[in-house]
């Protein structure tokens, strides 16, 4: 039987891991590849310095050897985002991929497409349109509002990517 | 006959009394209806999850599970007594929900439904005021915890 999965490309923000659509991933530089200018051009094309950790309010170490750029689109937008470290590449089944429980009520909502399990840790799939600027933070929505989101996930016990 | 009549006191009474657990945040007692309790485990380290929520700011693993985490210590002001501190498991109507308490293991009491007044306290939301021993105890409205908070001012 043929299974739906999807491919992430996780990375570690802090005590954060985050899983980016990896269609999106055009490509990860080294601290020396990338320079030390905030704007990275690569293959003629211009990625826009995107402050992750700043916009989740996590603390990072970004002076780490470990540390990597990765150049990231959604077709429309391009964004080149320094991590802390990349974990990995991984295929997850879409039933494995799972919605923010609904007492995460605010913008949250809009940052994290959902959350899956890699190598025993909990991954937050990252919303590309948000994190590469194209979405403004929601306001508060309420508990009712929340559940209404959660069931028009494609399948609210799994499936969330 | 005597029998159903005796049936009928004994639901009667059951419907008069709730069934409580009584446990304790930063030293002070709270209690929660048992059927709104999931269980109580030994709390383990909890992943902080970026969250603008308020006291909805991390996630417990369990085996292949994930529930959120609500911080109703936080919530009181209070800072957990204990070691090892001990995760109550609410059940919320929108799903599970663990909150680490203190170390004190919590115990069952019966609260009589009539001795149960009204709570004046406005800092989480509550079934309502029972005494249990010599203590004002608020139970706590697990199902609905974090629902007056909706409307709160970002933190």
């Amino acid at each position: 039987m043929l299974m739906e999965t999807v491919s992430f490309l996780v990375v570690r923000l802090g005590v954060n891991y985050v899983a980016l659509p990896a269609a999106g991933v055009h490509g990860v530089l080294t601290q020396a590849e990338a320079g030390h200018e905030q704007t990275v051009t690569a293959a003629g094309v211009t990625y826009q310095p995107v402050d992750l950790a700043q916009r989740l309010s996590v603390l990072t170490d970004l002076s780490g050897l470990e540390m990597r750029t990765v150049l990231y689109s959604n077709g429309h937008s391009y964004g080149a985002i320094r991590v802390e470290q990349v974990v990995g590449l991984t295929d997850v089944e879409r039933k494995d991929c799972f919605p923010l429980p609904p007492q995460f009520q605010r913008d949250e909502r809009n940052w994290f497409a959902g959350m899956m399990l890699y190598q025993d840790q909990l991954v937050l799939i990252l919303n590309p349109s948000w994190a590469l600027g194209e979405l403004a933070d929601v306001v508060p929505v309420s508990v009712g509002q929340a559940k209404q989101i959660v069931a028009a996930t494609p399948a609210a016990v799994g499936g969330s990517c | 006959m005597l029998r159903a009549a005796r049936g009928q006191q004994q639901s009667q009474a059951t419907i008069r009394s709730w069934n409580v657990v009584v446990f304790s945040v930063g030293g002070m007692k709270l209690a929660a209806r048992t059927e709104d309790v999931g269980g109580v485990w030994p709390w383990t380290e909890s992943i902080p999850v970026p969250s603008r929520t308020p006291f909805v700011q991390a996630m417990l693993k369990r085996d292949n599970h994930v529930m959120p985490v609500y911080d109703l210590a936080t919530r009181l002001s209070r800072k957990l007594q204990g070691d090892p501190l001990l995760c109550l498991v609410a059940r919320h109507l929108d799903g599970p929900m663990a909150i680490c308490i203190d170390a004190e293991v919590p115990c069952l009491e019966t609260v009589d439904v009539a001795a149960v007044r009204p709570n004046i306290r406005e800092d989480v939301e509550t079934l309502g005021m029972v005494t249990i021993g010599d203590e004002d105890v608020a139970i706590v409205a697990l199902q609905h915890l974090g629902q007056s908070m909706q409307g709160a001012v970002r933190s």
